[in-house]
């Protein structure tokens, strides 16, 4: 069969046809395009975006006139504007209006008749009435004075039996709730956040991280004697880097989990019930190097309409999530030009405004939002207000500044939908990529679609079941005549 | 005759023991061999206009990077490595089957591939999340079947017990994986080399 062993050639020579085909098509180039501020897409890609916010001023110890800042650790602003600044390395908490202006200095206050200090302070929180408590760290106590300075309450060396006996208290950061209980994130604690009752008594532990168990580690660990495996570093679950609170009472954490969630929203039971609705759960950056690994989440800090930033301390960037976990933008970075960080240590919001505070360079940098980050705000608030069409308003000219904004598309889609305007909700959904929202319009469509049009597609049916039948009896018709004429 | 042609895939699809032997023994061999390489590009075919038109509940390829040469790649040169695997084992194996023959029963194994996954192409337009899990069905559907008419044509084609198909089968994947390897490392040698070549001519045009 010489026909055939030509075929037998030809698709040899077609295979390797195709592997140089496959070598040639392979090599595309990436062109990497990722402008100063940036989002992530549906994709998973950096694609651009205009800066929500931008850094206006800089304030540091001298500027104010307090001495340079040594080691400031945490920053607080309460509702009324005044704001908190925790200068760690020279023991004092300095107070400011809203304009940056200093008000006073605290450092110390009189425990019993004698005058104390703090040493070393790590973490700071102030009660909506004004009520200051401060993590005391090098003295193992938490210190919690009134309006006016002066002492209510020193809360240390906690007793329980789930703490063990050589156990040291040295607390980092703090929250207090509505009903006065104190959440301590301590050094040195993996069973999560340490719960005080109003009267300073320990309670008890909420919210603790989950093990991970790296499966390399794990195997080298049963290859090992025991004595070998009393050396090696134990399971532990992660610290905790930070935590806030908001107004309803749920406690937002970031921990340094390489797996897992790094952010989290604590019930009173200390489950975690942050919502992740976006594309991806919130984390920080999506691509990142191997060398570099993941965000490393430092400081969190949550807003009205449950918005919350998240600070990054490995490339000093801000991520800013809604409550569904959409990332709405990031800005921030490392650097020595204005709105660029050296060590980034704790961010907090000031109304809209967002100031962060640098540790090695004790500096405060304010940020403002632009025309872009003041709508998407506006947006957020209206639909979490429940106020859908007045959000759409808000998310069209959202989409009008920054067209790779996806999550934007999905709000007016959500309004459309509401509308009943299904075909225009079906096209925002589609654009927003937003596959469940995108069914949900579709399936509307489809049924209005149907009802509309019933009378045409039915008697269409009946048409062409009347059709086929009699076209098929034509031809059986025909074939009994020729095997007739035959 | 050329009726037969377009009826003869079909029906060896769903009669795969007699339809494979027949194509081994009775029939001519040049006609199967012009539909095995219709089947392989209708498949192709198939899978380029699945990434471009395929419903949005069910379409992840991000069109930004949709390549349709890519798209023919992935189909062809599977199934070519597959059967330039299997043949190469089988000869040592003792199989009965000649490439071509290895070639025919592969491409017409992936006709309910074809089949079903065509039509899906526009009904997913048309489909609710909730129904996506049809969609998802008939597609394993079509790949288990199709996996069995693989099993029936190498056992026909080779005159091969079952086990020692199964084995067989196993061993053609490792050797698909070794064929690969060995592409990718003639490929970066010969890369090298022009490297290597440019360089030097580079080297020589710019001092002289």
């Amino acid at each position: 069969m010489p026909k055939s062993a030509r075929l037998t050639k030809l698709t040899l020579v077609a295979l390797c046809c195709c592997l140089c085909l496959g070598v040639w098509g392979g090599q595309r180039a990436q062109a990497a395009e990722v402008s100063a501020s940036y989002m992530y897409s549906f994709w998973g890609e950096a694609v651009a975006a205009p800066a929500a916010y931008q850094a206006t001023d800089l304030h540091d110890g001298q500027s104010l006139g307090l001495g340079a800042f040594k080691e400031p650790n945490d920053l607080y602003v309460r509702a009324d504007g005044t704001i908190y600044i925790l200068d760690s390395g020279n023991n004092r908490v300095v107070r400011l209006d809203e304009r940056l202006e200093p008000i006073d200095v605290i450092d110390g206050f009189v425990n019993g008749g004698a005058q104390e200090g703090f040493a070393n302070p790590q973490g700071l929180f102030v009660t909506e009435t004004g009520h200051l408590y401060i993590a005391d760290t090098g003295n193992r106590r938490v210190v919690h004075l009134d309006e006016n300075d002066e002492l209510v309450k020193i809360i240390d060396s906690p007793e329980s039996e789930l703490l063990q006996a050589n156990f040291v208290f040295q607390p980092m950061r703090l929250v207090v709730d509505n009903s006065e209980r104190v959440y301590v994130m301590a050094a040195g604690v993996f069973d999560g956040f340490m719960e005080f009752n109003s009267d300073g008594t320990f309670s008890t532990f909420i919210g603790a991280n989950r093990v991970y168990v790296d499966p390399v580690e794990y195997l080298w660990k049963m290859l090992a004697t025991r004595q070998q495996r009393s050396q090696m570093v134990m399971f532990t679950p992660t610290e905790f880097t930070s935590l806030d609170i908001n107004e309803e009472g749920f406690i937002y954490a970031t921990n340094g989990d390489r797996f897992g969630d790094p952010i989290k929203k604590l019930n009173a039971q200390g489950t975690d019930i942050l919502r992740r609705e976006g594309m991806d759960s919130p984390m920080g950056d999506l691509l990142y190097t191997s060398s570099t690994g993941p965000s490393r989440l430092i400081d969190i800090d949550v807003g009205d309409s449950e918005m919350y930033s998240v600070l990054d301390a490995k490339l000093g960037r801000i991520f800013t999530y809604n409550g569904d976990g959409h990332l709405m933008y990031i800005f921030g970075g490392l650097g020595n030009r204005l709105g660029e960080f050296n060590t980034p240590i704790a961010i907090t919001r000031s109304g809209d405004d967002i100031l962060v505070l640098d540790k090695a360079l004790g500096e405060i940098t304010r940020f403002q939002t632009t025309e872009y980050g003041r709508v998407l705000n506006e947006a957020v608030r209206s639909y979490y207000r429940g106020n859908e069409a007045e959000a759409a308003q808000y998310f069209y000219e959202a989409i009008n500044l920054n067209a790779n904004l996806e999550y934007a598309y999905a709000g007016i889609g959500k309004a459309e939908l509401r509308q009943g305007n299904y075909s225009d909700a079906v096209h925002y959904f589609r654009q927003s990529m937003d596959h469940g929202n995108y069914s949900k319009a579709f399936q509307l469509l489809r049924k209005e679609v149907l009802r509309e049009h019933f009378s045409v597609i039915m008697s269409g049916i009946v048409l062409a079941v009347v059709l086929l039948v009699l076209v098929s009896r034509y031809r059986k018709m025909k074939a009994r005549k020729k095997v007739v004429s035959v | 005759m050329n009726r037969e042609r377009i009826t003869y895939p079909l029906h060896l699809i769903v009669r795969p023991f007699n339809g494979f032997w027949d194509m081994k023994y009775e029939h001519e061999r040049r006609g199967n061999l012009i539909a095995a390489w219709v089947i392989l590009a209708l498949l192709a075919l198939t899978m380029i206009l699945q990434s471009q038109y395929s419903g949005f509940l069910v379409n992840f390829t991000n069109p930004k990077y949709l390549n349709s040469l890519m798209e023919l790649m992935y189909v062809v040169v599977p199934v070519l490595f597959w059967c330039v695997a299997n043949w190469s084992l089988t000869t040592l194996m003792d199989g009965e089957g000649k490439f071509v023959e290895i070639f025919m029963a592969t491409c017409f194994a992936l006709v309910p591939l074809v089949l079903i996954q065509f039509p899906w192409i526009w009904l997913s337009n048309y489909i609710t999340l909730q129904e996506t899990a049809f969609y998802y069905f008939s597609g394993s559907i079509a790949v288990v079947w199709c996996l069995f008419l693989l099993f029936v044509g190498n056992m026909t084609v080779h005159q091969f017990s079952p086990s020692k198909t199964l084995v067989t089968m196993a061993l053609t994947v490792l050797a698909m994986g070794f064929m690969a390897f060995l592409c990718l490392l003639f490929f970066s040698l010969v890369q090298q080399i022009v490297s290597f070549v440019s360089t030097i001519y580079q080297e020589l045009s710019l001092r002289s």
